[in-house]
């Protein structure tokens, strides 16, 4: 018997553009079906789609639909001053009727199980926001909003919003100034999880806020920084390799995989794809800080940064400690 | 002793539809079954509509499902409390008022595809997540044979074999393509809940069984295999041969996999087909052959079940044809992930 090939890839698809809705000043809502009205793939709360558009351009968008809706996903995307192409194509280029292609869903933002939340979402920020407040209200837990905007006539989806009463609060910034982060965190509390989607400064004050008093694990937030698994355009980098159980310390080249010198120092370790989807050479990492270019590990297991595929990832520090 | 592995392959998320029952068995007579180690009474009311109720009354221990279907719910079997499809008992039979608190936990269900449908997740959840669309199940165009079996292994086994297309080979040389010789590529896609696997076999002769049904003699047929992994709930295979005149017969895969409790799952198969449809003959046939091969299956997953229980996890040696297996193990721990905190392990301990 040959050997079988196999190849690993997220899910692709055409979606056709059924509605496009202005929501807000410079925010579109765009709502999309299969081409066929088959079902579109599954997803929770926080998910998000890459949009291909043409000349190859790819952006990430957040879903703001319902995930229990199997015919339709929507997407609110903003006109971006700065678009560089992405926000622009799809304010000028797509309207009822045009077909667009979706990668995904992923989800690196998931919503996870609490009896209380604080949600926190600025400008566009909140349309991974919108399917969370709608579990967290599902499932019966305590939550509260705190929406912020440049004014009220940017902020989207606010009629959606209204549904949920006092339990949201709006913060335009051109009315009442800007989130008060001391008053919408107030103390720290080991039952509630903190979500917050939005702009760069948004994020770090809220990390900022966050940091040292609440629990770990309990703040939650997602920038648009999708991790695109390719060479540096500087090149690859050589670092030192510590192999802690066998005592040996390699030196990694640039034109060398970590499994490959590992091998050839006659120390055994086990491999099979060579492709980084396969898991085998998985390996325990005790030091340095590692360049994951695999298929197999999800993001919070890559933030974990104490496993690895050493036949395809690297280490963007000088030295590397495995445990073998 | 239980190690962070054993921890993760016994838990099942909760917040999933899982097919409990085939409607048909869900009727007047009440049915007590236990899923995610929870007891569970299923039973049809006065309009026709499928109830999932927990399966103890609320007075004494003792499990509605040895009681009886009446005018507006169910009955105690021993105390004669009467339950509504709300699990709020309406009467009682020793006084007029309903005692305070007198209710038992009532499950959101779905009946689609001659499927009863179960959430014993979160209930306010229920709603956000899908039922899998299924329609050969119920559709005239089809005939299918099928079988349950109660097994002694985790779902996650279940799952992983169904992932593997590479085993039905040598569990079962004469049900597979007879082209695997030449292995061609696998093609796995991927999405954030989802798995499906892909591959295409030049045409060849079909196996012998299937040529008979098609009565398709040495005639060559290509032959397009796909799995999906639709939930922790469903795995469906589709198999579809496509002859050199372009007509292509159809068939379906269902595996509708339940954890009833820690090493213990419930797996309804079911083999649908578009041709050969009224056939006897063809339908004996199906029977014998595929009961067979997930008989044959079944004690290959209670086997691997036992060598875990027994020895504990140990290393795996993984092809890069596992990578569906793979995926599915990480779709099912980011569900655990996100319905317990708790539940979370990081990869190093998992190793």
């Amino acid at each position: 018997m040959t050997g079988t090939k196999t190849t690993v890839r997220e899910y692709e698809g055409d979606m056709l553009v059924e509605a496009a809705d202005v929501v807000a000043e410079d925010v579109v809502a765009l709502t999309l079906v299969d081409p066929d009205g088959d079902p579109l793939p599954a997803w929770t709360p926080g998910a998000h789609v890459d949009l291909i558009m043409e000349g190859g351009l790819v952006r990430q968008y957040s879903l703001c639909s319902s995930p229990g809706d199997s015919r339709t996903i929507r997407l609110g995307i903003l006109r971006a001053p700065e678009s560089r192409g992405g926000s622009a194509y799809v304010h000028e280029k797509l309207s009822v009727g045009s077909v667009v292609r979706v990668r995904g869903p992923r989800n690196h933002f998931p919503l996870v199980a609490s009896p209380r939340y604080i949600f926190i979402g600025g400008g566009i920020g909140i349309t991974p926001i919108l399917p969370m407040v709608a579990e967290a209200e599902a499932s019966g837990a305590d939550w509260h909003l705190y929406y912020g905007g440049r004014a009220r006539s940017s902020m989207g989806f606010v009629d959606e919003l209204a549904q949920y009463g006092g339990k949201v609060t709006l913060v335009p910034q051109d009315e009442v100034g800007m989130l008060d982060l001391a008053t919408v965190l107030g103390d720290p509390r080991d039952d509630t999880l903190v979500y917050v989607c939005g702009p760069e400064g948004l994020l770090s004050a809220v990390e900022a806020k966050c940091g040292a008093d609440w629990p770990a694990g309990a703040l939650h937030l997602e920038r648009f920084a999708a991790k695109e698994i390719e060479a540096p355009a500087e090149g690859e980098r050589s670092f030192e390799l510590e192999l802690a159980a066998s005592g040996v310390t390699l030196t990694v080249p640039p034109d060398k995989s970590i499994f490959d010198v590992i091998l050839d120092a006659g120390i055994s370790v086990l491999g099979s794809c060579h492709e980084g989807i396969c898991g085998t050479c998985e390996q325990i990492v005790l030091e340095g800080e590692v360049d994951h270019r695999d298929s197999v590990l999800s993001a919070s297991e890559r933030a974990a940064n104490d496993a690895m595929m050493v036949c395809v990832s690297r280490c963007t520090s000088d030295r590397l400690v495995l445990d073998l | 002793m239980s190690s962070p592995r054993r921890a993760f392959s016994a838990a099942f998320p909760s917040d999933c539809w899982y097919a409990l029952a085939r409607s048909g068995d869900v009727d007047q007579e009440p049915l007590g079954l236990r899923a995610l180690g929870l007891p569970v009474v299923l039973f049809r009311a006065a309009d026709g509509s499928a109830v999932a109720l927990e399966d103890r009354c609320a007075h004494r221990a003792y499990p509605l499902s040895a009681g009886v279907v009446v005018d507006g719910g169910l009955r105690c079997g021993l105390c004669g409390f009467v339950y509504d499809a709300d699990g709020q008992c309406v009467s009682v039979p020793t006084q007029p008022r309903v005692p305070f608190g007198a209710k038992v936990a009532s499950y959101p269900v779905q009946e689609r595809d001659g499927l009863v449908w179960v959430w014993l997740g979160e209930p306010g959840r229920a709603r956000l997540a899908r039922v899998p669309e299924l329609p050969w199940l119920d559709d005239e165009a089809w005939a299918g044979v099928g079988g349950s079996s109660v097994v002694a292994a985790g779902y996650l086994l279940l799952h992983e074999n169904f992932a593997d297309v590479t085993q039905v080979p040598f569990v079962a040389p004469e049900i597979a393509p007879s082209v695997i010789a030449v292995a061609p590529p696998l093609d796995v896609v991927v999405t954030e809940t989802t798995v499906t696997l892909r591959r295409e076999f030049a045409p060849a002769p079909l196996p012998a069984w299937q040529a008979d049904l098609l009565g398709a003699g040495d005639a060559a047929f290509e032959t397009l295999q796909e799995g999906y992994f639709l939930s922790p709930a469903a795995w469906v295979d589709r198999w579809d041969v496509t002859g050199a005149d372009g007509t292509t017969a159809r068939l379906r895969f269902t595996h509708l996999v339940t954890p009833l409790d820690e090493g213990l799952s419930q797996l309804h198969w079911q083999v649908d087909r578009d041709f050969a449809v009224g056939d006897d003959g063809a339908d004996d046939l199906m029977l014998e052959m595929f009961g067979d091969y997930y008989d044959r299956v079944l004690v290959a997953m209670e086997t691997a079940q036992e060598v875990l229980d027994v020895d504990g996890p140990g290393p795996e040696v993984n092809v890069a044809a596992d990578v569906a297996a793979l995926k599915v193990r990480e779709i099912v721990l980011a569900m655990l992930a996100t319905e317990s905190p708790a539940v979370i392990t990081t990869r190093r301990a998992r190793l």
